[in-house]
């Protein structure tokens, strides 16, 4: 053999040594990251970005007309072939560039806010139309309870009527000055009707209710249905004399209000006067230091994580639906951990090995391949209807023909989506349970433990790493899912959150917001799609990050476990 | 040395004193076990015939599905004394072991005929409660097993089950059933840590203090040493030497030499049978079979 | 680490030393039986051969078992064959000695041929040896022991002599032939006392040194 053949026969192939293997693997771990932390940049990115305060730029296009307004974005589009023909004899150097560019030219979005006046808030403006841009220094953006914001400009701050600030700084100093007072009042007179009002309110349902329950037992000429009418007109009438007399507050303090009033005009001319009260934030856009800058970035994100949700979700805080996503997360948790452990436990241990185990172990692995949609469907169908329908006819008949039970709501919302995770659960805590070694199994059983001793003393607790990795599993994917929950309790807007200080204080029965659903109502159902998008950013950083942390904190709590129960693996 | 004082003690001894008839000089060193067996007699071989049984198998059968794995087994066990099951691979041994404590009865496939009688009570008869059986046993196994908890948990893990909970019952039994493993000094000052812990050895030692801890007739091994180094080997060897006396012990092992050390009595199996079952002298320097005696000088297979 | 093994070898060192003793003792009864011509010892020595004969017996059976049983090694292997080797020395040497004790009888029919001398010379320094080989064995010396194989040279030399004296005697006078013939057993029997002691020392050697001296100073 020559010493070249023989040289050949004894290099080992490389991909007998699985080099490419290597690279193929790296590369789609490569691939898998780069996509993840993509995505998460992207949230990131944008959702933190929402809430910075823009300048406010003034424009001045071809046909005379001014704008004023935050910049939203700026893209290409064709200009359509009319325009460019009337562009050809406006400005006909602007229609040479454009066909240039072959018929595409850059138009900006700028929102303008103002919706009450002009009926809409987002105007796009062709870049080739604009004649001058300017960053006038007191040009204002106040947001407003109602209507959304206002861009403009601030011509007199009034008191009872009459101006007493004229130039830009007196009247920025003066708005300063009366605005935290204004605010207050308002949050007073929304304490006063939420929880005082509201609480005449409840107890004015309460005696309906408890009449209408007396009337379903005893009938309408019974006696005691007499005396329970009258005890209810007596009621009734003390309870008037209470409301009138919180109405005769409020209206003090509505007039109060009502006294301080700033008149706005803007860039097209109109002027409109706004209650200070009704303002809920405001800064001149263009004359902000960086700090105070720094200041209204902190102070929305703070409104964004504890206030209610205004003008269609578009603005305002997402509480509620943080609330409400806690709250469904916890009591799904809490209904799939024992159910689904024990239904493991017994699929694992005190089963009969055959057929049938064969079957259901089959079945409840295929059950976590349902589409969750088939989940809401019979969550809506049987738990709502049929159990809800139920519990309503035997134990809120007074209620009828509203639903309590027999509708969408926080206990079945939470049920379904226990259905839905506790395939994961159980195959998770079915390996944990194979996993424990038969070597202590049998230390257990020699030493004369019975069957369940072994499993409560050391089986479960050596398992519990693996059930907790389970349960997490079951969160992350519980709290992530969107469409059983359409149908079976969340809701666009909730008037009230599900707990609360009347008892029986968490109320299962009632319909809740959540931060997976807002995020589809507020992109692509609101009203006003553009100024919904920002939102749907921070709203998705702020799901992802709840979700991080409720994994988080459940990888720390089995960490510790793992290290009391599994020990060194020698 | 103590050892050389003492024997020049004794050379001086019989140089000046007039001869004795016939019987050894005193012990020279004090004696290792708690309750030495006759040290200062000539060792007699010991013999089935003068001991008292703690566990008789009778006529006692096995198959796994099929296939027979034990063949009419009839062996009677010594009380007090260390018994070794030695034989190749597949021979029956642990098998047959693990039919003292009926922990084959967690495989289904198992049928078995005839009985075994532990201190004169059946233990395959029909009313016998299995747990009540396992708690008059204590086993030690190959793999060792201690429990994810504290060490003190562990000792008393027999205990626990059976519903003693009185502090001072359980500290005494922690404190002898350790010391019995020759463990307590090494341990005695954590306790409440985690069992797992522990060296291969010494984890080793605590499943034999676990075994130990509820007073069990019969303390049953299944090569307890295969997964130690040699020093915990060593340990564990002299720990079940100094068990005698207190406990029956009836070690399975596929070391020959490990039986020749530490057991008065030795059964070898063979493809489910006992060829032969003597006290553990007779086995190493002359069996009476041959297939035995191929065994053990090493000539097998 | 203690081990019940280190007990075992304990027991059977004990049992070596008691042997060695009482071979000792015979030898000095032997000899004070022809000196003293006193035949109740020479019966005694018979007697407690017999003690001598069931220790090598047990001897070689506790060695034999503990080989079997505890795989020994190293210095504990070498202890257990040299043991069995010992007792062999030490039970012929207890043969000497009861063949020193019938001559000593049969000596003792007839009046004394002359006052012993060398007889006692030689014992004297077969009891040193067997003696000094015991210290040896009990204070882990082989050195000492080396020392002893010296002294056989001495014990041959006085047989030799001895061996010329008392065949003049018995050219010179043919009515001292039975006694000179027993005297020269005597001689003979104290000669191979003194050679199976030096076979003590070198087994010592070998057991502390695991070095084999034999046949080195013929």
């Amino acid at each position: 053999m020559s010493s070249e053949q023989k040289n050949k026969s004894r290099s080992t192939n490389l991909t007998a040594r699985g080099e490419p293997m290597v690279w193929l693997t790296g590369g789609g771990l490569v691939v898998a990251t780069l996509m993840i932390a993509g995505l998460l940049l992207f949230v990131l990115v944008n959702g933190t970005a929402t809430f910075w305060p823009k300048p406010l730029k003034q424009v001045a296009t071809a046909d005379g007309k001014q704008f004023l307004g935050e910049i939203s974005r700026i893209e290409t589009y064709r200009v359509p072939a009319t325009e460019l023909e009337g562009l050809e004899k406006t400005s006909p150097d602007a229609a040479a560039k454009i066909r240039a560019a072959d018929g595409a030219s850059e138009r900006e979005l700028l929102r303008t806010g103002n919706f009450d006046l002009y009926g809409d808030d987002f105007k796009w403006v062709a870049l080739h139309n604009v004649t001058k841009t300017e960053t006038p220094p007191n040009a204002w953006m106040l947001e407003r309870q109602e209507w959304g914001p206002f861009l403009g400009f601030i011509k007199e701050v009034r008191v009872d009527g009459k101006a007493v600030a004229s130039t830009p700084d007196e009247m920025r100093a003066k708005f300063n000055e009366l605005h935290g007072r204004a605010r207050a009042r308002w949050r007073e007179v929304r304490r006063l009707e939420k929880k005082d009002v509201g609480a005449i309110n409840h107890e004015l349902e309460q005696q309906r209710l408890n009449l209408r329950k007396i009337e379903l037992k005893h009938g309408k000429e019974s006696a005691p249905y007499q005396d329970a009418v009258e005890s209810r007109a007596r009621r009734e009438a003390e309870l008037k004399v209470k409301y009138e007399e919180l109405e005769k507050n409020i209206k003090a303090i509505r007039d109060e209000d009502a006294r301080y009033t700033l008149l706005l005009a803007e860039v097209g001319g109109r002027e409109k006067e706004q209650k200070i009260s009704e303002i809920v934030r405001a800064y001149p856009a263009n004359a902000l230091s960086f700090g105070r800058q720094f200041g209204v970035y902190c102070s929305r994100w703070w409104e964004f994580l504890t206030d209610e949700p205004r003008e269609a979700n578009t603005e305002g805080g997402v509480l509620p639906a943080i609330f409400g996503t806690v709250m469904m997360t916890l009591v799904m948790s809490l209904v799939v951990a024992p159910f689904g452990v024990i239904a493991a436990l017994y699929l694992r241990e005190y089963a009969k090995q055959g057929l049938l185990l064969s079957a259901v172990r089959i079945a409840v692995n295929n059950l976590a391949g349902v589409p969750s949609i088939v989940f809401g469907v019979f969550g809506l169908g049987f738990f709502c209807y049929v159990v809800g329908g139920t519990i309503d006819s035997i134990f809120y008949p007074e209620r009828l023909p509203s639903p309590t039970y027999g509708t969408g709501g926080l206990l079945w919302a939470s049920l379904t989506l226990a259905l839905l995770t506790v395939p994961v659960v159980i195959v998770s805590t079915e390996e944990a349970l194979a996993a424990v070694p038969s070597s202590m199994r049998e230390g257990s059983y020699a030493c004369g433990a019975s069957k369940w001793q072994t499993i409560r003393r050391i089986v479960l607790p050596r398992a519990m790493p693996g059930v907790m990795t389970g349960l997490i599993l079951a969160m992350a994917r519980g709290a992530g899912e969107v469409a059983p929950l359409m149908i079976t309790g969340v809701v666009k807007l909730a008037p009230e959150l599900p707990v609360d200080g009347h008892a029986p204080f968490i109320h299962f029965a009632r319909s809740f917001m959540h931060l997976g659903f807002h995020i589809y109502d507020v992109g692509f159902q609101s009203r006003n799609a553009e100024a919904g998008k920002p939102m749907v950013f921070t709203t998705t950083l702020l799901l992802i990050a709840l979700i991080a942390l409720l994994n988080l904190s459940a990888i720390y709590i089995r960490n510790r476990l793992k290290k009391k129960y599994v020990g060194a693996q020698f | 040395m103590d050892e050389r004082h003492t024997m020049e003690t004794v050379l001086e001894e019989t140089r000046t004193q007039p001869m004795k008839p016939h019987a050894l000089p005193p012990r020279a060193t004090p004696p290792t076990q708690v309750r030495p067996a006759d040290a200062d007699a000539k060792p007699k071989t010991p013999s089935l015939a003068d001991e008292r049984i703690v566990l008789e198998v009778q006529k006692f059968n096995l198959w796994y599905g099929s296939s027979q794995a034990l063949h009419d087994i009839n062996l009677k066990f010594p009380m007090g004394k260390v018994t070794a099951l030695i034989g190749p691979s597949g021979c029956g041994k642990s098998t047959l072991i693990r039919c003292i404590n009926r922990l084959n009865d967690l495989v289904d496939i198992i049928r078995i005929e005839g009985d075994m009688l532990l201190n004169g009570k059946s233990i395959y008869g029909r009313d016998v409660d299995v747990i009540e059986l396992r708690k008059r046993t204590g086993m030690v196994f190959q793999k060792t097993n201690p429990f994810p908890m504290s060490i003190y948990e562990n000792v008393i893990y027999p205990l626990r089950i059976d519903g003693e909970n009185r502090r001072k019952i359980l500290d005494e039994v922690v404190e002898r059933s350790l010391q019995r493993a020759a463990l307590w000094d090494e341990v005695k000052d954590r306790l409440q840590d985690s069992a797992l812990q522990l060296s291969g050895g010494q984890q080793q030692r605590l499943c034999i203090a676990r075994a130990v801890a509820a007073d069990p007739e019969v303390l049953l091994m299944d090569e307890p040493c295969s997964a130690l180094d040699p020093i915990a080997t060593g340990k564990v060897e002299e720990l079940i030497y100094q068990l005698r006396g207190y406990y029956s012990v009836m070690i399975v092992t596929h070391n020959m030499q490990q039986a020749a050390r530490v057991s008065d009595y030795t059964a070898f199996m063979y493809l489910g049978k006992v060829i032969e079952y003597d006290a553990t002298e007779k086995i190493f320097t002359n069996p009476s079979k041959k297939q035995t005696e191929d065994y053990v000088t090493g000539r097998f297979g | 680490m203690e081990r019940h093994f280190d007990q075992e070898l304990d027991d059977l060192k004990q049992a070596l030393l008691r042997m060695a003793s009482i071979a000792e003792q015979n030898v000095a009864q032997a000899l004070k039986a022809l000196v003293q011509r006193d035949n109740s010892l020479a019966a005694k020595v018979d007697e407690e051969d017999n003690l001598l004969d069931a220790l090598q017996i047990e001897i070689d059976d506790r060695a034999i078992k503990l080989l079997a049983l505890r795989q020994p090694t190293a210095r504990d292997l070498r202890l257990l064959t040299m043991a069995m080797k010992i007792s062999t020395d030490l039970e012929r040497i207890g043969d000497e000695a009861v063949n020193i004790s019938h001559r000593a009888q049969e000596l003792n029919q007839e009046p004394l041929l002359k006052p012993l001398v060398d007889i006692p010379r030689m014992a004297e320094l077969a009891q040193s040896m067997i003696r000094d080989a015991l210290d040896a064995f009990v204070y882990e010396k082989p050195d000492g022991a080396r020392e002893i194989i010296q002294r056989d040279e001495k014990v041959d030399q006085l047989n030799h002599q001895l061996h010329r004296e008392l065949t003049s005697f018995m050219v010179e006078d043919p009515h001292t032939i039975t006694r000179c013939l027993n005297l020269m057993s005597v001689a003979h029997n104290l000669e191979r006392i003194a050679d199976h002691a030096t076979n003590i020392a070198e087994e010592i050697v070998y057991l502390y040194e695991a070095r084999d001296i034999r046949h080195q100073h013929e």
